[in-house]
């Protein structure tokens, strides 16, 4: 159970997300990776799984970067660094571009969550005003 | 018969006659593309959210499940509530599976051919994403999907397996309170979507299939818990790869309770009490077709087993 490492640690406190939104899930690591699913997901052991849950984070020498499917899940929760979008914003960054965003005072520069009527898209990286895209590559959006 | 129903071979066409009563309906809506349909990913969003999210695209709630939309234009793949995994494109049909099988919050589920995963994500989303599904497939290139559409629809409970499905249960016997046994098949319900299907339909692949879902079905019963409940379901109209599966099914352990198969508000028929001369065991009865003409849906046929508590 890895959710006290302080890589994840640090993730969940950046975006501000409780550790009561993690009730009933584990966190374990593997495959360059942290993977985040259901206690019964990560306990399961009757054969040898190609996945449990879904990468939670991908971990590098110095840092650790959010996935977007684990940030769409959790960021409900989030409480800090959270930009809101319009949608033609969110559609552009999908399809490779970079925003200019003037983003409220508290939201530090670095991974943030993008936020999209109230539904969390996955993270982006800013350095005030730009908004750079983290999402995955995806077909392209139309809006 | 449309243009394209004549171009179906013919054998195949003299097998529908013999197991459908009303033929002509039957072909007509066999040769017509499918609705476009959506599940409503309620482990992201609620109904009332997508509708808002998809109003230019026309969505009509289907009367029978309030999270499965019919989509009046194209396109929604390429939508940002897609990217969002808000919906899921799923066959109408497809959904009923996991509705009869029942999924509850925290339970332990076995999805034995799971790929490319429309019902476990169905599944997962129903269990409120908690619990266990075991999402297995032995296909590598379908595997790739399931993995993307596990992540896209935010799956927490889904632990993905690659294993022939006799092994895995091999390894895991008697675990589950629900199986679904969505087996491979020779997909002729699926011939609305591309009559391309038919291109490699033949009897001998029939019987082939048949002969792996017989195995796959025991497997999916020794999965149960004594008490749990199994869904055995194809996207195939032949007989051989359904009723005749279920009857093996039925014989081969004769403690099996086969369970009344029924979604209120969405109509199935009654399976084949007999194929090829060959009677079917009585609880064979209470499995059901789905046909193209009845909901405007691929066809499809689906049997619900249950394992008594006091299983030997």
């Amino acid at each position: 159970m890895k959710r006290a490492d302080p890589r994840v640690r640090g993730l969940l406190e950046r975006f501000g997300v409780p550790a009561e939104a993690l009730a009933g899930l584990d966190v374990v690591e593997g495959q360059g990776a942290f993977f985040i699913g259901t206690r019964e997901v990560m306990t399961f052991d009757a054969v040898r799984p190609l996945r449990r849950g879904i990468r939670f984070c991908r971990v590098f020498p110095r840092s650790v970067k959010p996935t977007t499917h684990a940030m769409q899940v959790l960021g409900r929760h989030a409480t800090r660094n959270v930009i809101d979008l319009e949608r033609e914003q969110v559609v552009g960054l999908i399809n490779g571009e970079q925003v200019e965003v003037d983003a409220p005072a508290a939201v530090e520069d670095g991974y943030v969550l993008l936020r999209v009527d109230g539904f969390s898209a996955g993270v982006g990286l800013y350095r005030r005003p730009v908004l750079k895209t983290q999402l995955p590559r995806y077909r392209p959006v139309e809006e | 018969m449309t243009r394209r129903a004549a171009e179906f071979p013919g054998r195949f066409l003299d097998r529908c006659r013999a197991m459908v009563p009303d033929f002509e309906p039957f072909i007509d809506s066999m040769s017509r593309p499918p609705r476009r349909t959506v599940r409503v990913n309620t482990i992201k969003a609620n109904r009332e959210q997508v509708l808002g999210w998809l109003r230019n695209l026309d969505p009509q709630p289907l009367d029978w499940w309030e999270n499965a939309l019919a989509l009046g234009q194209p396109g929604v793949g390429k939508r940002l509530e897609h990217f969002l995994g808000l919906v899921y494109v799923q066959e109408a049909a497809s959904m009923v599976p996991p509705l009869v099988l029942g999924a509850e919050p925290g339970e332990t589920v076995l999805d034995l051919c799971a790929a490319p995963g429309s019902k476990t994500t169905q599944l997962a989303a129903m269990m409120e994403n908690t619990g266990l599904v075991v999402a297995n497939d032995y296909s590598q290139a379908r595997l790739r999907g399931l993995v993307g559409n596990v992540d896209r629809a935010g799956c927490l409970n889904v632990v993905i397996t690659r294993m022939d499905g006799v092994a895995l249960v091999r390894n895991w016997p008697g675990s589950c309170d629900r199986v679904l046994v969505d087996a491979p098949c020779t997909c002729e319900g699926t011939v609305r979507r591309s009559a391309r299907v038919l291109d490699q339909w033949s009897l001998d692949a029939i019987a082939r299939f048949s002969q792996l879902q017989k195995g796959l079905a025991v497997a999916g019963y020794h999965a149960l818990k004594p008490g749990g409940t199994m869904v055995y379901s194809t996207c195939t109209l032949a007989p051989e790869e359904n009723e005749e599966v279920v009857d093996y099914l039925a014989r081969r352990f004769p403690e099996a309770e086969l369970l009344p198969v029924e979604l209120p508000g969405f109509r199935m028929r009654q399976p084949l009490a007999e194929w090829n001369g060959r009677r079917f065991a009585t609880g064979v009865a209470n499995c059901r077709r789905i046909l193209p003409q009845d909901n405007d849906t691929e066809a499809f046929f689906l049997a619900l087993i249950r394992r008594p508590i006091e299983a030997r």
